[in-house]
């Protein structure tokens, strides 16, 4: 059994960065194993969307921020199960490592929080919180304030989180719909 | 390659067949170099390959950058106008605020901010410049993080959380200016502990308020007892610490529930009775869907004050036994649109800051003040998480002359 999964560089108007997270919860490995269980491989690729998916994502709203999404396929045998994608979003001041995981039919099964540092705001941890994501695809709001409800005091996590995971879904139905993710 | 050095030997081959046969053989050279690169790259591909092949069960995830420093600022211009006295209406840069936050490793970080208020800050303007929050925080393990230096006292709703896209209305709510003294930070060490049902927890040793800063000339004391008695840790005075705890529970999505309990004494040795101030305050915010909900009660309290105010009496503001109030709050996020987003709310508040006075004796204990009672009505539009403007009116039940109208831009980032 193996796994691959890629991270998203991201970088900010940074001066000197460090390394690594404080405090890691997950790893990609292991929440993937957590999102599928039943999966006996899980296979990596890179989708790479086109300008017409990008002016597509667009139009609806969605800043897809790269071309380029490094997605995990979990597989039982050569059936597909679904999808993983990890991802980092600044939170407040912080870099917010999560993980989404989405059904064949573009569905949100689940979000884990790979790593959060910011003083304030760890509660976006919480299972209640996080079962929110649940059943939400494409056509979902995914919006604080609308279907999600916010965390006081973690308004920015939150906020950038669920937009984060609205980006991810979209992107993955755009890949799935051209056959990337076959 | 080839072909540019054979454009480049072309005058050569005219003058010799030597040149002719070297730059033949100078050819056959790098074909056969050629060769040799891509045989290289198809093993360096097939190594490759077979790598991937024998990942190991977690290959390193491509490095997050996290960037060390962060510059924040948050920033808040006001206009308030009178609606019965027109002639003090007031436009101000309220505050401006730079900070930043610099991670020295992976746990350990400075937080600072350093705030001007009202623009100019002179010996012949009202301005003045404050640091606002600059402490050290070490995480020590993944669920508890201890605080040392100047911090933010973890009470009501705002005080934590004071940057203008935080809260409704283009002034702070007066439960959490009069009452509870914002932006309030003391000097100390605290302990931060965070728990998977939800709670968090608060607790700390800091500096306290110095009643002997009590100016019974002046109705500063009226507007916020102990606003008007706070150090800042502008060489506090600290004989006497102070200690402090908040617990908040977020075990529902959407839902806020807590309480701040702070206790400490308040003379530091300067007087012959010893005088005590508590502060304890619950509050809640609940935000299912488009609604945003939330209320704060505080009360205070400060011991010993007949002693106190005794000296004082015939004095303009003494000091209070006890003040308090509360508030409750509604909004709902009306409309957006892209990174617009309105949304209304409205607030009722209810506060006393001289709640009642130690009794000093028939005819010297002053009474207590009347309650007053604001309701608040306006909107926050937001532009983005980062920038919002703010309209309200104020309409005040016992001093109708304070009744406003006020406008708001501010950001947060």
């Amino acid at each position: 059994m193996r796994i691959e999964l890629a991270g998203v560089v991201v970088a900010a108007c940074a001066s000197a960065p460090t390394s690594a997270f404080a405090v890691d919860y997950l790893s990609a490995e292991q929440a993937a194993r957590l999102m599928f269980p039943e999966a006996d491989r899980f296979e990596s690729r890179e989708v790479l969307l086109d300008a017409a998916q990008m002016q597509a994502l667009s139009a609806h709203g969605i800043n897809a921020r790269s071309a380029r999404w490094p997605v995990t396929i979990a597989r039982r045998g050569a059936a597909a199960l679904g999808y993983v994608v990890t991802d980092a979003v600044v939170g407040k001041f912080e870099l917010i490592g999560y993980a989404v995981g989405i059904a064949l039919d573009g569905a949100v099964t689940q979000v884990e929080i790979l790593s959060y540092r910011e003083s304030h705001g760890g509660e976006i941890r919480l299972p209640a919180w996080r079962r929110q994501f649940a059943g939400k695809t494409a056509e979902s709001p995914l919006r604080v304030g609308e279907d999600i409800a916010n965390i006081s005091g973690a308004t920015l996590s939150c906020t950038h989180v669920t937009d984060g995971v609205r980006r991810i879904v979209a992107v993955v139905q755009a890949a799935a719909k051209s056959g990337s993710l076959v | 390659m080839a072909a540019g050095l054979a454009l480049a030997s072309a005058p050569a081959i005219a003058q010799s067949s030597d040149a002719q046969v070297a730059l033949a053989a100078r050819l056959d050279q790098l074909a056969a170099e050629l060769a040799a690169v891509k045989a290289e790259l198809a093993r360096l591909q097939q190594q490759q390959a077979a790598g991937v092949a024998k990942a190991p069960a977690e290959p390193p995830v491509a490095p997050v950058v996290v960037p060390a420093t962060v510059l924040t600022s948050y920033g808040e211009l006001n206009y308030n106008r009178p609606t019965r006295d027109s002639k003090n209406a007031v436009a101000d840069m309220r505050r401006f605020v730079l900070g930043f936050q610099h991670r020295f490793d992976e746990k350990t970080k400075v937080v600072a901010e350093l705030e001007v208020e009202h623009a100019v800050s002179s010996s012949s303007d009202r301005g003045e410049v404050a640091v606002e929050q600059a402490y050290i925080e070490r995480q020590l393990t993944s669920n508890v993080a201890a605080r040392a230096g100047l911090f933010l006292m973890p009470f009501g709703l705002l005080n934590e959380n004071h940057e203008p896209t935080a809260f409704y209305g283009v002034e702070r709510n007066f439960v959490e200016t009069a009452i509870i003294p914002s932006t309030w930070r003391e000097g100390g060490l605290q302990f931060v502990v965070g728990f998977d049902n939800g709670l968090s927890a608060q607790a700390g040793v800091t500096t306290g308020f110095d009643l002997g800063k009590w100016d019974a000339t002046s109705i500063e004391g009226a507007a916020s007892p102990l606003g008007s008695v706070h150090q800042e840790l502008a060489l506090a005075k600290a004989r006497d610490l102070s200690v402090f705890g908040a617990l908040n529970w977020r075990g529902v999505p959407g839902l806020l529930v807590g309480g701040s309990l702070f206790a400490g004494g308040a003379t530091h040795g300067h007087t012959a009775a010893s005088s005590r101030v508590t502060l304890w305050d619950l509050h809640a915010r609940y935000a299912p869907g488009r609604w945003d909900f939330s209320s704060v009660y505080s009360r205070g309290t400060i011991s010993n004050t007949a002693a106190l105010n005794t000296p004082l009496v015939g004095s303009r503001t003494l000091i209070p036994k006890s003040f308090d109030g509360w508030y409750g709050q509604a909004a709902y996020h009306l409309w957006s649109s892209g990174d617009y987003a309105l949304s209304p709310f409205a607030r009722w508040e209810q506060f006393n800051t001289a709640r009642s006075f130690a009794d000093l004796g028939a005819g010297l204990t002053p009474p207590a003040a009347r309650t007053e009672r604001v309701i608040t009505v306006g909107a926050n539009f937001n532009i983005g998480s980062s920038v919002v403007l703010k309209a309200d009116y104020q309409r005040f039940r016992e001093n109708r002359d304070n009744d406003r109208f006020d406008l708001g831009l501010g950001w947060s980032f």
